[in-house]
This record gives structure tokens, C-alpha cells and sequence, in this order.
């Protein structure tokens, strides 16, 4: 069976060595890296997201960094305005986003290419304008503070489980983003996952075998969203201030940005354009205004000459070599 | 009781009547062939019994339900398959995996089930895997199932259209065309299968242009023409009905 995959496959072992170094390096690289990885962190659940909706089923929105607005401000409202405990905050926080989302695809996923990419970025632009007008309840420009950080998990043995550092906050963070890559393989992999790729290939074929394709569509988007929604409470309940900022639509454009760099419709993609597109930058010390010129540079040479992004370039390396091997046995 | 009633069926574009006022019925296990010149209707046909395009009158009655106006998921759910005059398959797919989507509407799995890999989860993708493994030997793909349907060739590719059409167990197949395309020396492979399909007991409805195929397979055979049905009656009928030769060798050929 597919499921009892050996764990010796090369594959597992690179995200084996990923996921332990994503455990050992914090601690040694210092609070300034530590603070950037927890915000990839938060950014790659993002990208999953759209790995979900636009990668494995092919419907590109552009309005995902409203999901991780909603998220975040229902998270903050919650906890702050009605002084909601952090646990249940956090659940009606994704709720509440998977909800909207879900009223949102129903009109917006009966259209197709084009006219659902611009839904999605209207409705992206009117949370925003909403999140910056409603000054009463989201504090407009001056964003909404106050939001708690985690409260302490009780272990068995009468110890706490505190997330009041940096480095534990990561570790809770970098728990959710374990949590999703998981959800996402798993479901990839499954039935559901293979119909939502078969709706990215062929819609039209897709329904014609059967398959109700606006429910499983809307599954999608709906999960999607949820994901993004996790982003959302991590980053509000990290950052302690929700900044409007984060709603931007344009912040949603950075993130189709990172998945198509690092490859849609691939598992590994997510996290390596997450953490080069982010990374890079921080690295070269280039100023906040110049980034997303540079990101829209790099996705449009991308769609040129990578339109697979790295992971689709590199997957395609054994087929190269396996080519180029026949080449040389046939001349020989 | 026919298994396939359709009465005074219509469908207009605009000012153009592609198909008018259409009447016929397919008995349970027979073969019935559309034919008909370039433009007649016959897609327009297909696309109208599953759900494709909406009729602008007239009734579609499958198996004793009405299937008027149904969507084409519901339409393959009752029991109609179709395959399409341009050859489609999941092209980026393995031929498995072509054939697991084939059978994805039966699936009862859910999103939870699927996460957390339940052995209910795991045992329906074991039987649906075994399952396609046979509908691809039944086919004669066998020993093809890992490779990416685009790297097929075009009759190969025939017989995979085909057999996604037969994973959701149909009882009625409707085939558009099923050897437009294909070389000369492998029609007869695919005419065979049409035959071996219909051994199974699944009833079918034939698009086709080769009339020595038509004459040769066919139970009955409807004529259309412009939209309208111009003759009806087993293949001997046909060929000698003065209305088809007109339709299709023009009028100085009317004896």
C-alpha cells in the first residue's frame, strides 16, 4: 500500500532532516533569526493554504490574506473585547474564517478562471477597506493590541508548558506548521486529494465522471481558508498587535509569490518559496518598499522560465539524467 | 420498457436549431448508432443527454427517472457514461490513477477519514486500486498502468477515455467517436472492445463516421440531418432509406 511507504525513502529522510533541523537550529542561532523563522513559519502555513486551493485544485485566489485577517482580528476580538480563554478564542477564530470562506465560494466558485481570481481579490480589498474603516472594533490604522500570547499547557507531572520566550513561541508555532504539512499529505495523497488535482486538470472531464465538482471545490476553498485562518491566530496571537497591514490584498499576492517560486502542487514547494523569498531579502538587508518590487520581478521571471518553481525544476532532474543516459547508451 | 425515452427534445444557439424535436428511445443491452453528415447534431446530442447543455424543450427519461435539465455529475450518477469526441484523459496522470478518479464518485471516504488514514479509508482506496486494475485489463492496458497518459499512444489513449468512462459502472456508455483519430490497422482493436463492453451487458450509444463499422455493429441505427431525425431502422433499412442517401450523396443519387 501506498500509505506503508518504507521510511528509508529518500524522500523521508530529506523531511526528516528538515524537520530536525527546524527543531535544533533555533536554539543556537539567536533571538533575531529565531523571530524571522517564527514569521516564515506563519507565512509557510500560508502558503499551504494556497497550495491547497491553487496548487492541488487549480482555483488561484488572490483574496487569502483577507482569511488570515479574519482569523487574526476574530482571534483578537475574541480574546480582547470579549475576553474569551485562548483555546476556545482560537477555535472560533477558525471557525469563523472557514465559515466566511465558505459563504464567499458559494457565488464565487461558480465562476471560473479569471472571474474567480477577481471575486477573490475584491472581497480581499472589502476586508480590508473594513478592517481600516471599522476604527469602533478593529482600531483601524492603529491596529488592535493586546492580544495574548499562549497560555501555559499543564503537563502531567504538575510542570508547565510556557510559551512567554521567543524560542518557545517558535516551538508552538512550528507545531501548527507540522500540523498542516501533515493535514495537507494526507490528504493530497487521499481520494479527496486526487479529485481536487483531477478538478485542477480538467474540470469539465472531472464532472462528467461523476464528481460534483462546486461541493468539492468548496471543500477546498473552505479548508484553505481554515489554514489560512490558523496563520492568522498565530500571527496576532505572536506579534501581540494586529497591524491592518497583514490584510492587505497585496499581502496575498506575496504569497501566490512564494508558492509558485517554490513550486504549487508540490509539498515541499510551500516551504522552500516561503523561505527563499523571505529569507533572501532579510539576508541582503533590502528595504520593506523594494520587497515586493523584488518579489514581483522573481515570480514573473518564474512564470517564464521556472513556471514549476524550484521543486517542479528539481523533480524533473531524474527524467533529465535517465534522458541523457539513454542518449549516451544509444550513440555507444 | 426502453431504458433511454427521449421525446421531442430541442435545443436552439440563438437563431440556430442544432437539434429539433427530437424523438427516439435504446432498449436495455442494445447498440444504437447516431450518424449523421458533419453538423447535424450529434454532439449537440451527447452534450444534451448528459446534462452539458439544457434542452430548450422536450424530456430526457433514464430508466424510468427524468433526467431533464440534471446537472452532468447527477446525469453520470444515475447511470449514463459518456467519452468525448476530443480524447480526454487526466493527461498529467498515471493510467491508474486515471481510472481511480473514474471511480472517485463512489467514495464515501471524508475529509477526517482521509487525515487520519482509517482502516474504512484505507480499505475503499484498496478495493478502488484493485478495481481499476481490472477495468484496465478488461480494456487491454494491462502492464500500463504506471505510466503518465500523456505518453500513450492515440489509440491507447481511445481505451483509456473508455475505461474512465466504464469505471463508474455505467449502464448506459454513450461513445463519441470512440476511433475518430486512430490508424487504420487499429480500428478493429477498439470495435472489439465496443463488442466486449457490450457482452458485459451495458447498453451503448455510438457516435461514429465509418459506416462499415456502423453497418456492422449496430442494432439500429438514427439518422440526423440539420438538427432532425431523417431516418430510423436496423442498418439494412438505413442504407437503403432514399432521405439518408440524399443527405449524405445528394440528390442525384435519389433513385
Amino acid at each position: 500500500m501506498a500509505a506503508l511507504r518504507p521510511l528509508h525513502s529518500p524522500k523521508a529522510i530529506a523531511w526528516l532532516l528538515v524537520l530536525i533541523l527546524a527543531i535544533a537550529l533555533p536554539p543556537v542561532v539567536g533571538g533575531y533569526l529565531t523571530s524571522m523563522l517564527i514569521l516564515i513559519a506563519i507565512w509557510t502555513i500560508m502558503s499551504f493554504s494556497m497550495n491547497l486551493i491553487y496548487g492541488y485544485t487549480g482555483q488561484l485566489s488572490l483574496g487569502h490574506a483577507a482569511f488570515l485577517g479574519i482569523g487574526a482580528y476574530a482571534f483578537g476580538l475574541l480574546t480582547v473585547k470579549v475576553h474569551v480563554g485562548f483555546w476556545p478564542a482560537f477555535a472560533c477564530a477558525i471557525a469563523i474564517t472557514g465559515l466566511i470562506a465558505f459563504l464567499v465560494g458559494i457565488p464565487a466558485l461558480k465562476l471560473r478562471g479569471p472571474y474567480f481570481i477577481l471575486v477573490t481579490l475584491g472581497f480581499a480589498v472589502i476586508v480590508g477597506v473594513i478592517v481600516l474603516a471599522w476604527i469602533d472594533l478593529t482600531g483601524g490604522a492603529n491596529g488592535l493590541a493586546g492580544v495574548p500570547r499562549p497560555v501555559p499547557i499543564p503537563l502531567p507531572w504538575g510542570a508547565q508548558l510556557r510559551f512567554d520566550s521567543l524560542l518557545s513561541m517558535y516551538y508552538f508555532v512550528l507545531f501548527f506548521l507540522v500540523l498542516t504539512v501533515g493535514f495537507c499529505q494526507r490528504l493530497v495523497h487521499s481520494l479527496i486529494g486526487k479529485t481536487l488535482l483531477a478538478i485542477s486538470y480538467n474540470e469539465t472531464l472531472t464532472e462528467s465522471l461523476g464528481i460534483n465538482t462546486m461541493s468539492k471545490k468548496l471543500l477546498s476553498f473552505t479548508l484553505s481558508a481554515t489554514l489560512a485562518g490558523i496563520a492568522g491566530v498565530l500571527y496576532a496571537s505572536y506579534n501581540i498587535v494586529i497591524s491592518p497591514e497583514v490584510t492587505h490584498f497585496a499581502r496575498g499576492m506575496d504569497v501566490v509569490a512564494y508558492l509558485i517560486v517554490g513550486g504549487a502542487g508540490t509539498m515541499a514547494g510551500p516551504i522552500i518559496g516561503t523561505l527563499v523569498l523571505m529569507a533572501v531579502p532579510e539576508v541582503l538587508q533590502i528595504m520593506p518598499y523594494l520587497k515586493t518590487l523584488i518579489n514581483g520581478i522573481i515570480l514573473m521571471l518564474f512564470i517564464l522560465f521556472l513556471p514549476n518553481g524550484i521543486i517542479g525544476w528539481f523533480n524533473t532532474i531524474p527524467a533529465k539524467l535517465l534522458k541523457s543516459r539513454v542518449a549516451i547508451d544509444g550513440s555507444a | 420498457m426502453a431504458l433511454l425515452e427521449i421525446a421531442g427534445l430541442s435545443k436552439s444557439f440563438g437563431g440556430l436549431t442544432a437539434v429539433s424535436d427530437l424523438s427516439f428511445h435504446i432498449q436495455p443491452g442494445e447498440l444504437l448508432s447516431i450518424i449523421g453528415p458533419n453538423g447535424a447534431g450529434k454532439t449537440t446530442l451527447f452534450n444534451l443527454l448528459t446534462g452539458f447543455y439544457r434542452p430548450t424543450s422536450g424530456t430526457i427519461t433514464f430508466n424510468g427517472m427524468n433526467l431533464t435539465g440534471s446537472k452532468p455529475y447527477q446525469v453520470t450518477r444515475s447511470g449514463i457514461s459518456r467519452t468525448f469526441q476530443m480524447t480526454s484523459i487526466f493527461r498529467q496522470s498515471t493510467v491508474l490513477e486515471n481510472v481511480i478518479i473514474g471511480q472517485a464518485l463512489h467514495a464515501r471516504a471524508r475529509v477526517w477519514g482521509s487525515v487520519l488514514r482509517t482502516s474504512a479509508t484505507c480499505l475503499e482506496e484498496q478495493t478502488i486500486r484493485e478495481k481499476a486494475r481490472e477495468i484496465l485489463s478488461f480494456v487491454g492496458l494491462a502492464g500500463k498502468e504506471d505510466k503518465v497518459a500523456s505518453e500513450l499512444t492515440e489509440e491507447a489513449q481511445k481505451r483509456l477515455s473508455i475505461s474512465l468512462a466504464l469505471a463508474n459502472g455505467p449502464k448506459l456508455l454513450l461513445l463519441d467517436e470512440p476511433t475518430g483519430g486512430v490508424n487504420l490497422e487499429e480500428i478493429s482493436g477498439l470495435i472489439d472492445l465496443v463488442g466486449k463492453i457490450r457482452k458485459t451487458g451495458i447498453t451503448i450509444c455510438l457516435i461514429e463516421h465509418k459506416m462499415k463499422m456502423v453497418m456492422s455493429i449496430s442494432d439500429r441505427i438514427v439518422v440526423l440531418n440539420y438538427g432532425k431525425k431523417i431516418a430510423e431502422g436496423t442498418p439494412k433499412e438505413v442504407a437503403a432509406d432514399q432521405e439518408v442517401i440524399k443527405a449524405y450523396l445528394g440528390t442525384r443519387y435519389v433513385t
